[in-house]
């Protein structure tokens, strides 16, 4: 990167926020060093970095907790990490509206803490809330077991204020509940990972917090039939905020036991407490009758551990995918993935937010260049899976010589056209994430 | 908008029906006029054709036809929208969407629903009804509007407090582009790959093209509903009242409020059991298990008494319910009973500032010689203040336009919106920048682009007709159709 943008770039924030050398180890992605990390103190800092950087040609990294740093094909060309840690304020929570406004840099879990002192919450639970940040939950469209009952950030995110490619600051959606003026722009930039806009504040729905919330684990000893529970479970009265599979793999990663190679249902509860006993009162009907064993109580410590229950299985696997496929499918898929790998030797973890049809796999193998030839056979064949049932498979996680012999992300088919069409409108000069998403974008 | 040579209509009416066949499309100006308005009367414009295509492919050929010609078109529901968004405002052709109202398919395992975009709303809710299911977004008018209708409007009503607006229960659509081409955004699964297309495209206007095909979610309905009626003799109670209700942990399934112009106007037309003489009424509806209801309700209740509610009480049975419910439904047709005329507004403000808005609402429209009624979802904060008026006395009609802009800059001055649900349409072009800048109009405007190219997939809508001060806007400046009626002066 020429030393002109640079210096320029460091007069707009301060030196001191601007990191070169070696202090850039923590922004190491997959062994490619950025040419800086800038840390903005203000929305307008922010927008002259951008404008600054994108002028000269030099592609920008937003950067929250780096905990989805490595999701993606890696920005091939010199960047910048512009990291949005100096803006982790809450600008505003008005409890009777049930609203906050926060900057994107504040932590998942500082927010919480903040709001729960007033007796509310942001119903998002992503894994690694103590370092990810608003900001990059929303960009990486993370979630957690919740979703079943609470959705997800498209359902949570009322108003957004971002900087383009281009050093514009663009405000999409507003403050209030409901709001139908203009284009939707803040879905536009859930899960957009960083592609047509940064993230720098925004405004979200809150909840009241519950009065009680509970978890209960059920074991069974055929997945098959902790799916046919969960069918049974859907199809009732209760209203589980939860409503997750795990195999034999990942229940031992969270503490918990199920026989054999079975699997365990775990399933959250919350609401009145009468309302929370009733609904675990009912439970071991409908899951007994599915042949499910014991329903115990879970501590509550393990709902932080579900969404990675299948990543923390192995100390390090050799990819993790998320497979997005019709809730009905999510035990025979898991059931199949883990055949498909064990016939070639490889051991995997699978758990589901089985309610919703997300499945997370990781596969393990011996980090041995003989080995990658099995993987990338199983990794194409979970993909061509999760396309018979009419869904896709996303590589979440896998080293770069994995991702060179298997695609990140899968076929977006005509609507990546499509995307591809809004990347060149909003952001023509290419600047934010360039080659990283879905269809080269 | 220059009209069409006649043998050049006649032509296209020939290749129109080639594609559709016979009867499928509409032409002669008497025919022409069922479709020059939507719910909002004010506005009215011709189309040179209306068609009705059964088809996917049978739209795809005629919006390629209309590519062909240079000429403009505009998908149409059931035409109940209020801001004259599926209006043709620049000629060209309506592609009414009437004839695709099948259920394609309901997957109750997976809680999903596969429908055409002219199904009435209500008739999904009857589909799924026998299995215990139901469409959860319920618009006022859901007995005629239709989903794709609801699609363009990203249409809320009364529940979508607890349950959300139509955006959050689609996953996926078909939509034929404005070029013509045939393509699924999102899908059948909860999480779509790469931008939420489906999820932009859900409210949108139809501006970036025309949905053929929806994947919905369909609800479990729940256990139990219980409703409770508070009764007040001052609407600053009332108001209070909401937010008591919400900082008492409680998420209602709905909360609607109703003052007393029209609790009389319900009471006369329907008697619905709401008391004439109350200044206010809340309806609070809970939902879910059974177990813990009559502990929330009770909960309700204390809010309402604790703000000064006069009377609380819960619909004793189902029968009771459905009145109450009448009556909030039914309101709009009430009106007719007090008023010949009247224009329904639509802004949304935080909570917490209904008591001051509310007041200062009553004194906007009292300064314009004018009457309001107000019946709205009190606990998202989304309006509806309706201005009664007389078309036939001179200058009524302009001061009701004038009191609605004082309306929409209240709201965005208290930091909401100008419209919850009913969309911008034509309405509200040139209330955009009262809370969008320049940039972010034009960021949208490049948003449009990337989706309708020519700009002839349903022009003339959505954004601010010119920018004030002069300045050259994102879209070139016309005369608002408010302002060629010489209704009112730009602001």
């Amino acid at each position: 990167m020429p030393a002109a943008p640079l210096d320029k770039i460091r007069s707009i924030v301060g030196a001191e926020h601007v990191r070169s050398g070696v202090a850039l180890s923590a922004f190491v992605v997959e062994g490619r060093t950025p040419e800086a990390a800038v840390f903005p103190g203000s929305l307008e800092e922010v927008r002259a970095v951008v404008e600054t950087a994108g002028n000269a040609g030099v592609p920008v990294i937003a950067w929250g907790g780096g905990t989805a740093a490595a999701v993606g094909t890696p920005v091939s060309r010199p960047a910048i990490v512009l990291g949005l840690g100096r803006l982790n304020a809450l600008v505003e929570h008005e409890p009777g509206d049930l609203t906050a406004t926060v900057q994107a840099g504040m932590t998942v879990a500082a927010l919480q803490t903040a709001l729960r002192a007033r007796g509310q919450w942001l119903s998002l639970d992503p894994p690694d809330a103590d370092r990810a940040t608003v900001g990059g939950v929303l960009a990486a469209n993370a979630a957690g077991p919740r979703r079943q009952l609470y959705g997800t950030a498209r359902d949570l995110v009322i108003g957004a204020t971002v900087v383009t490619g281009e050093g514009a600051i663009v405000r999409g959606g507003g403050k209030v509940v409901k709001n139908v003026a203009g284009y939707d722009l803040p879905k536009l930039f859930i899960g957009s990972y960083g592609t047509l806009g940064i993230l720098v504040e925004v405004t979200v729905k809150l909840r009241p917090l519950p009065d009680d919330e509970r978890l209960v684990a059920v074991p069974f000893e055929r997945l098959k039939d902790a799916g046919v529970a969960v069918r049974a479970i859907m199809g009732s009265d209760l209203i589980p905020t939860a409503l997750e599979i795990l195999d034999a793999e990942a229940s031992r990663a969270v503490g918990l036991t199920c026989p054999g190679q079975g699997a365990t249902l775990v399933v959250g509860f919350d609401g009145v407490p009468e309302q929370v006993d009733w609904q675990c009162a009912q439970l071991p009907t409908l899951t007994a009758a599915c042949g499910g064993g014991d329903a115990r109580p879970v501590d509550p410590g393990a709902w932080s551990r579900l969404g990675d229950a299948a990543r923390a299985a192995f100390e390090t696997p050799a990819a993790v995918v998320k497979l997005s496929v019709l809730p009905t499918l999510v035990a025979e898929t898991m059931e199949q993935g883990a055949g498909v790998a064990r016939q070639r030797g490889l051991p995997t973890a699978w758990a589901a937010h089985a309610g919703v049809g997300v499945v997370r796999a990781a596969v393990f193998a011996q980090p041995a260049p003989a080995q990658l030839t099995p993987v990338v056979a199983v990794l194409e064949e979970w993909r061509s899976m999760a396309r018979a049932s009419g869904g896709h498979a996303v590589l979440e996680w896998a080293p770069l010589a994995v991702k060179g012999a298997v695609p990140v992300w899968d076929d977006a088919g005509a609507a990546g056209r499509i995307m591809q069409r809004i990347k060149r409108q909003l952001d023509p000069a290419n600047v934010l994430n360039p080659g990283r998403f879905v269809a080269g974008i | 908008m220059v009209p069409l040579a006649d043998a050049r209509k006649a032509s296209l009416r020939r290749e129109l029906e080639g594609i559709l066949g016979r009867g499928a499309v509409l032409s002669d100006p008497d025919e022409l006029l069922v479709y020059e308005s939507d719910g909002l009367t004010l506005f009215r414009a011709l189309a040179d054709f209306v068609v009705f295509p059964t088809s996917v492919e049978h739209v795809a050929a005629v919006v390629k036809l209309a590519n062909r010609e240079g000429l403009p078109f505009v998908a149409r529901g059931a035409g109940t929208g209020l801001s004259g968004g599926c209006l043709p405002a620049e000629g060209g052709i309506v592609i009414s969407l009437m004839r695709m109202n099948r259920v394609l398919e309901i997957d109750y395992e997976n809680q999903i629903a596969v429908v055409e975009p002219g199904l009435v709303n209500l008739h999904l809710s009857w589909a799924v009804g026998p299995r215990g299911y139901y469409y959860a977004p319920d618009p006022s008018s859901q007995q005629a509007c239709t989903i794709g209708g609801n699609i363009a409007n990203n249409s809320g009503g009364p529940h979508t407090l607890k349950y959300g607006v139509t955006v959050n229960h689609v996953l996926g659509l078909e939509v034929v582009m404005p070029d013509g081409e045939i393509v699924w955004l999102g899908g059948r699964t909860r999480e779509s790959l790469g931008y939420d297309l489906a999820g932009v495209f859900v409210g949108s206007e139809g501006t970036f093209g025309i949905a053929t095909k929806i994947v919905t979610r369909i609800l479990h309905k729940p256990q139990a509903v219980k409703t409770v009626l508070g009764v007040f003799d001052d609407v600053d109670a009332a108001s209070a009242a909401v937010s008591a209700i919400i900082a008492r942990g409680l998420v209602p399934a709905a909360v609607e409020m109703i003052d007393q112009l029209t609790i009389q106007a319900v009471e006369d037309a329907f008697d619905c059991g709401y008391p004439r003489d109350a200044a206010a009424a809340l309806l609070v509806e809970l939902d879910g298990l059974a177990v813990g209801m009559d502990a929330q309700a009770e909960r309700i209740v204390e809010a309402c008494r604790d703000s000064g509610a006069r009377e609380v009480r819960t619909a004793r049975d189902e029968a009771e319910r459905q009145l109450l419910w009448k009556g909030r439904k039914s309101a709009f047709g009430a009106y007719g009973r007090v008023s010949p005329a009247y224009m329904v507004m639509d802004g949304v403000i935080p909570r917490t500032k209904l008591p001051y808005v509310l007041r200062r609402v009553n004194q906007i429209v009292a300064a314009h010689g004018l009457r309001v009624g107000n019946v709205f979802h009190a606990g998202d904060g989304n309006l509806h203040p309706n201005i009664l008026y007389d078309p036939r006395k001179p200058g009524e009609e302009s001061r009701v336009v004038a009191a609605g802009a004082e309306i929409m800059k209240l709201c965005a001055e208290v930091g909401g919106s100008i419209s919850g649900e009913h969309g911008i349409g034509l309405e509200k072009m040139d209330f955009m920048p009262l809370i969008f800048s320049a940039a972010d109009l034009a960021f949208m405007q490049r948003l449009k682009d990337a989706f309708n190219p020519t700009g002839r997939c349903n022009p003339g809508k959505v954004f601010p007709t010119r920018k004030s001060c002069g300045e050259a806007g994102p879209v070139a400046y016309r005369p608002h159709p408010i302002e060629e009626k010489g209704l009112a002066q730009r602001f």
